[in-house]
């Protein structure tokens, strides 16, 4: 019968590697430009997307280890979920634009280099604070603080906790809009795949973290309620130089939290802490209006489970009151 | 971000194609692939959607390479590789390779090259690279679910048209639908046939609006007769005889697995005798738009999506939900002729209406009255059943 000669079949599957190489485009599709930041696990590079009238993109590079068992579980679950994210299009989220990869052999030390090509945001919130030339109006701090906390609300609806919020992380766009970056690959990185020259900032980790205790997406409230704070400030409210130095300055703000609120599960005493009176944030942010305040005081409660959620801080007065003037 | 779903014309020029294999061998090969990967799948107790999630990296990958490039075996095995980590299922790499050769004539299993599990994989990178790590995939299997979750009247019947249903899914990962149409689409289409085909008439359902005129429109906008003919008889012409693997057209996959799994037995059910239509009125559509490659409508997807189904899912490949009853269909051979492209059901399609965002489907032809006309029993005196159960009860 016509069919019965399998014309396709090879002797070795994969021999023709050459037809392949038209996939593994991504030093042509993508020009780079230059390198915008380097994080923890990876460096971001700008550039062109050669095949896209040369729209600038972010790239982002990251090695991830090839196991007995090829590309790891926790690394596909984790592009997947980007990936199915990006289909909500979420205005506070950054746009995932492509995943490629190296190419089909890897290199001797057994490591695959992903690209992920985020849309070009026009810089961080880090850097934008540091530009700005006086403080930021209370309509400008509003619009920030809702869409921080917006992106974060879409992140927890879909079981995502970012964990690292901060400044760096947090993109300002030219109309300014911020979006959230550098979230999802979190078990990924965890993969001792840590550039260990680059210090990871610890200003923006909430308690239970730093304790050792269990912790669940209130840590990104948390974070977050640092963030608000420092669009008032301009500069990190809780700048702490170690681990410990940073449960110091939190219990010099909110003062050392009561025997009944220490988490069971903490890897540190409570006595090795002084008995630090709380102060007030009023002190700290004296331009702040209440509802901010307020607000703030929610999202910084020392007892995760008394935090706010992200749905209640958008849900506060501070955002569904009267709009300012 | 990618879009996954072809129109027929994108189908037939296919890199295979234009590598000079025929669409009707590159067809086969892409069923064998399937069913394979559902073999291969099932022996290694995967479930169904690991299994269904595997045939759809399959056919996409095929999209993009010929299968003389790529030999259908491997990229089966590597896909359902993939498929394993992806649905948090993972099978080691060399028991999937040890089960595809305890599947496979020894000449098949020599497409895997010298060193299988490096083939294996290299495939996986170049796998995940065409299809642009867009790995999380829905399948029909879900809506079925949902959808009969909703539809009201006799239990059993309805447990029946469920389970029918819940094979002609399984059977529709031979075909190219899901290079077509969403997962919802394909779920009414199917529970539409199964409808037919055991005699569940859904005469009434929870959600009902006057505007419905059928089930569906409740869950797909803007769905016509045509379209689900059209899905309904790709499935169907799966079991018809000229694409059967009778003689050596379609070689079969080597040794036959330890259990048989073609247990024959005839089918006694008798053809459906009216074939009545949906009560005729002019349809508006509808309560649930989808669309699977585009961005949903609403920054919330529906809920059901997130959670998992009420009523646990079944384990294993093949059952739908229903514990209390084992697979009851044993399927028998094909029916003998199976009329191809004929109408399911005979209604008028519903009026025009306005142009909704539906992609690549044609929009309903201007409305002739709507006219219920009496069909013959097109039938044949066996409801075209899916060949085989594809595991026995545990
Ligand atoms: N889409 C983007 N557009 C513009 N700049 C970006 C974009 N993504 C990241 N960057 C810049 O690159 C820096 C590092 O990016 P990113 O946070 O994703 O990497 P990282 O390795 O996780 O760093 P870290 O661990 O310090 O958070 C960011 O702080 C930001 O300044
Ligand atoms: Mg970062």
């Amino acid at each position: 019968m016509s069919g019965s000669n399998d014309s396709c079949q090879n002797t070795s599957a994969v021999s023709s590697l050459s037809d392949v190489s038209s996939l593994f485009q991504t030093p042509k599709k993508y020009e780079e430009l230059n390198v915008i930041g380097t994080g923890a696990y990876g460096t971001v590079y700008k550039a062109r997307d050669l095949h896209n009238g040369g729209q600038v993109v972010a790239m982002k590079k990251v090695k991830v280890p090839i196991t007995e068992d090829g590309i790891p579980l926790s690394t596909l679950r984790e592009i997947a979920l980007l990936r199915q994210l990006e289909a909500y299009r979420h205005p506070n989220i950054v746009r995932l634009l492509d995943v490629c990869h190296g190419g089909p052999s890897v290199d001797r030390d057994q490591q695959l280099v992903l690209f992920l090509v985020f849309e070009h945001v026009e810089q961080d919130l880090e850097s934008f604070l540091k530009r700005a030339p006086g403080p930021l109006s209370e309509n400008r701090i509003q619009s920030m603080s809702h869409d921080i906390l917006s992106g974060i609300d879409f992140l927890h609806s879909h079981r995502i906790v970012h964990r690292d919020l901060k400044p760096h992380n947090l993109l300002v766009t030219s109309s300014g809009r911020v979006k959230l970056a550098d979230f999802g690959l979190a078990k990924t990185y965890d993969t001792e795949m840590k550039l260990t020259s680059v210090v990871v900032t610890l200003w923006y980790r909430p308690p239970e973290v730093l304790l050792g205790a269990a912790y669940n997406t209130a840590v990104d409230v948390w974070s977050a309620g640092l963030v608000l704070a420092q669009l008032r400030t301009r500069t990190a409210l809780l700048p702490g130089a170690s681990d410990s130095d940073q449960l110091h300055c939190i219990f010099r703000l909110f003062g050392r939290p009561s025997r009944e609120e220490w988490p069971a599960t903490a890897a540190v005493m409570r006595d090795s802490f002084p008995d630090y009176p709380p102060r007030s944030l009023a002190d700290q942010l004296p331009h702040a209006p209440p509802l901010a305040l307020d607000l703030l005081k929610g999202m910084l409660m020392f007892d995760p489970a008394k935090r706010l959620t992200a749905l209640d801080c958008l849900e506060h007065p501070y955002f569904t009151d009267e709009p300012l003037a | 971000m990618p879009y996954w779903y072809y129109d027929k014309k994108d189908l037939q020029n296919t890199p295979s194609f234009r590598d000079g294999i025929s669409t009707e061998t590159e067809n086969r090969y892409r069923k064998e692939g399937a069913r394979f990967i559902i073999d291969t799948g099932s022996k290694m107790d995967l479930g169904y959607n690991t299994v269904a999630t595997g045939v759809v990296y399959f056919h996409r990958f095929y999209m993009f390479h010929s299968f003389r490039t790529f030999p259908r075996y491997i990229t089966a095995c590597c896909c359902l590789f993939l498929a394993g980590k992806v649905e948090e299922t993972p099978k080691k790499c060399k028991d999937i390779i040890k089960v595809a050769k305890s599947l496979l004539t020894e000449q098949k299993f020599a497409t895997f090259g010298e060193d299988p599990k490096e083939e294996v994989m290299t495939l996986e990178r170049i796998l995940l690279q065409t299809i642009k790590f867009d790995l999380q995939v829905e399948h029909p299997y879900g809506y079925l679910l949902k959808y009969a979750k909703c539809l009201k009247g006799d239990k059993t019947k309805l447990q029946k048209m469920v389970q029918m249903a819940w094979t002609f899914v399984n059977d529709s990962l031979c075909t190219t639908l899901c290079l077509q149409w969403e997962p919802e689409v394909i779920a009414v289409a199917l529970m539409f046939l199964a409808g037919k085909l055991s005699k569940f008439e859904v005469v009434d359902w929870n959600g009902r609006l006057p505007k419905h005129s059928a089930w569906w429109d409740m869950f797909v906008e803007d769905i016509t007769m045509e379209l689900l003919e059209d899905i309904c008889h790709q499935v169907l012409d799966l079991y018809s005889p000229q694409t059967q693997p009778s003689g050596g057209d379609s070689p079969p996959l080597s040794a036959p697995p330890k259990t048989p799994k073609n247990d024959k037995k005839p089918h006694s059910a008798t053809p459906p005798a009216s074939v009545s239509p949906v009560a005729p009125v002019a349809t508006k559509p509808a309560v649930t738009p989808i669309k699977n490659g585009e961005p949903p409508p609403k920054l919330e997807p529906p809920k059901a999506a997130l959670g998992p189904a009420p009523g646990a899912e079944p384990p294993r490949y093949g059952y739908p939900p229903y514990t209390s009853i084992p697979p009851p269909y044993v399927y028998g051979a094909p029916p003998p002729a199976l009329p191809p492209r004929l109408p399911l059901l005979y209604t008028e399609p519903p009026p025009a209406v306005a142009a909704g965002p539906r992609p690549r489907y044609p929009p309903p032809p201007p409305a002739p009255p709507a006219v219920v006309s009496v069909p013959p029993p097109y039938f044949p005196p066996l409801p075209a059943p899916p060949p085989r159960p594809y595991y026995p009860p545990p």
